[in-house]
């Protein structure tokens, strides 16, 4: 748990940040460069193991920052700890079920190509 | 009255409340005749007390050093003491420190705000056989306090940090955190760790948004958002 609380939780908004920084950049290298996005152009990057990875890592880094964002604007306004929990549990279980969701699909494309 | 000539009323409108007496606050409005010499708020708010004695407020030293007389002044946390009447939009509305409990007027309750103050041990900690005469600093090392030993406790920042304003029982607010530092960054201070350790709080110190309002209000112009960047910087070092 300490990994989500006080400096743990602030070092890691900060580091998921940056990764996210990172990918914006990416995009709009790639936006800017190269031909105009289309649907191949998606297909291509995500299956390719480089860009199914990076999409996985992406969608980590984006619900981790989330996840400390938004659990600090319920501590912040929700103050009653019947309201608090039901409403953390069921945002920490949403971003979970994206990463995993993304993760499957990723995935997918490999298990049925292998 | 006065030979300069340029003194005319001053419209203020003053927050009352009286929990013996009024079910709900109301704000009240005064006209003042600064007198000659009158230059601050509080000189007009001395004025009136002469006129309505029941109207409540603190007040010390006058000169901006014992921190009594923060108030929220047509807006803006303030101490009236230093805030000078030219200038002042009118009428100058004058409430209480928001966010704190209102005993009366314009008189809040610092209970809290003080709590905080005491939980960071506010006192040099050293647990070093003492040297004959005193602990000596280096220039530096002495120069590190400057911007933090002048915090007078008035509670300006804490009273506009909406931080403060929503776990103000949790966060130690931008006053306290301020002065945590000031012992943290003592090189006469042993405790840095413990005193880091109990700051490592999702509610104590990780409550800061970095709003900032501390800074932009503070009456003796320190920064309370820089103490508390460095605070976490200390504690990442602490940490790796």
């Amino acid at each position: 748990m300490r990994l989500f609380l006080g400096q743990r939780a602030w070092m890691l908004q900060r580091a998921t940040a940056v990764v996210l920084l990172i990918f914006l950049a990416a995009a709009a290298a790639m936006l800017l460069a190269g031909p105009p996005l289309s649907y191949e152009r998606w297909h291509a990057l995500a299956t390719s193991p480089h860009g199914a990875v990076l999409i996985v890592v992406l969608f980590a880094a984006l619900a981790l920052h989330g996840w400390i964002g938004i659990r600090d604007i319920v501590l912040d306004y929700l103050h009653s700890p019947a309201v608090r929990l039901p409403l953390l549990g069921l945002i920490a279980l949403v971003l979970i079920a994206i990463v995993i969701r993304v993760a499957l699909t990723m995935a997918a494309h490999f298990m049925t190509a292998g | 009255m006065s030979a300069g000539g340029e003194e005319e009323d001053v419209r203020i409108s003053i927050y009352r409340f009286n929990p013996e007496t009024d079910a709900k606050p109301r704000m009240q409005d005064y006209d003042v005749m600064p007198e000659a010499g009158d230059k601050k708020l509080l000189d007009a708010l001395m004025r009136l007390k002469t006129v309505d004695d029941s109207l409540s407020f603190r007040r010390s030293c006058r000169e901006g050093v014992c921190g009594s007389d923060a108030m929220n002044i047509n807006g803006r946390n303030g101490l009236a003491c230093l805030t000078s009447l030219a200038g002042l939009k009118e009428p100058v509305v004058l409430r209480p420190l928001p966010g704190f409990p209102v005993i009366r007027d314009l008189i809040v309750d610092m209970t809290q705000f003080f709590a905080h103050y005491h939980a960071i041990k506010p006192y040099l900690i050293n647990d070093e056989l003492a040297p004959e005469r005193e602990r000596l600093q280096t220039p530096e090392e002495r120069d590190r306090l400057n911007g933090l030993y002048e915090c007078i406790l008035c509670a300006c920042c804490s009273a506009f940090c909406p931080s403060y304003w929503w776990n103000p029982d949790k966060f130690i607010g931008p006053a306290g955190l301020l002065q945590a530092y000031r012992f943290i960054s003592d090189s006469r201070d042993t405790a840095t760790a413990e005193r880091l350790a109990y700051l490592d709080d999702v509610y104590r110190l990780y409550r800061c948004r970095t709003i900032m309002n501390c800074t932009e209000v503070c009456p003796k112009s320190l920064s309370p958002s820089h103490a508390i960047e460095r605070i976490r910087l200390a504690l990442v070092r602490e940490s790796s």
